[in-house]
């Protein structure tokens, strides 16, 4: 799974948000390292609605403009649970090796 | 964030080049998304916003050929399996001909990949009916 990829889907386990309501979500669970763009979010959110792992939650009108929210269907979270402990292990035993005594 | 008019007839002039199909999905939402992102007094988009626009339609483009193209595979199946089959084991059969007489050369670079497409296509769209 693509970082980017990753990072949108944890935005949207926190509850549905809208396009730029992920993008600065996202750059603040980066610590804003990154910074998603327009197009490469929609092609993502585009693909992962393909594949049934998120879904249109609602659609707003604000200042004449439109706010489609997304929401984590069940299959989403799942992927994310998996994707995050394979993330987990790895660092755990990256960090174990790098520092023996300090790691738990 | 910029209310130019002129900004926004910029982005909109971009997303011009994605499909038709993803524009009426995907226009208002991502125009909305693009306005938020701009500064006071911006009047042109930034250039990294305009590769990443570019980029991700063209790869948008190309996905849908991709899915179109298995969507006809698939559809026309009792058409393309046989003929796929056949053209593969031709193929392969060609090459057997052609190392037989030893004239084969690097033709096989050529002719086994080929014959290997046919069976990729073939096994994919049989996978493709069983589920």
């Amino acid at each position: 799974m693509q970082e980017a990829t990753f990072l949108i889907l944890t935005a949207l386990a926190g509850g549905s948000q809208h396009g730029y309501g992920i993008i600065t979500d996202v750059e603040q669970i980066s610590e804003q390292r990154v910074r998603l763009r327009a197009g490469t979010l929609y092609t993502a959110l585009e693909r992962l609605r393909a594949d049934g792992l998120v879904e249109v939650d609602r659609e707003e009108i604000v200042d004449s403009r439109l706010r489609r929210y997304y929401r984590l269907t069940a299959t989403g979270a799942e992927r994310l649970a998996s994707e995050a402990a394979r993330l987990r292990a790895n660092a755990l035993v990256a960090m174990s090796r790098l520092d023996p005594v300090g790691a738990r | 964030m910029s209310d130019d008019p002129r900004l926004e007839r910029r982005y909109r002039r971009l997303l011009r080049c994605y499909p038709a199909a993803f524009r009426r999905e995907h226009e208002q939402e991502m125009l909305a998304v693009l306005m938020a992102g701009t500064t006071q007094g911006q009047r042109w988009p930034r250039a990294a916003e305009v590769v990443d626009l570019l980029a991700s339609a063209t790869s948008t483009r190309l996905r849908n050929r991709w899915r179109m193209s298995w969507a006809w595979e698939y559809k026309h199946w009792r058409v393309t399996v046989p003929v796929r089959v056949l053209s593969g084991i031709w193929l392969v059969a060609l090459t057997a001909i052609l190392y037989g007489y030893g004239i084969g050369g690097w033709w096989g670079v050529l002719l086994i990949p080929a014959a290997l497409a046919h069976f990729y296509v073939v096994y994919r769209t049989m996978r493709h009916r069983r589920v």
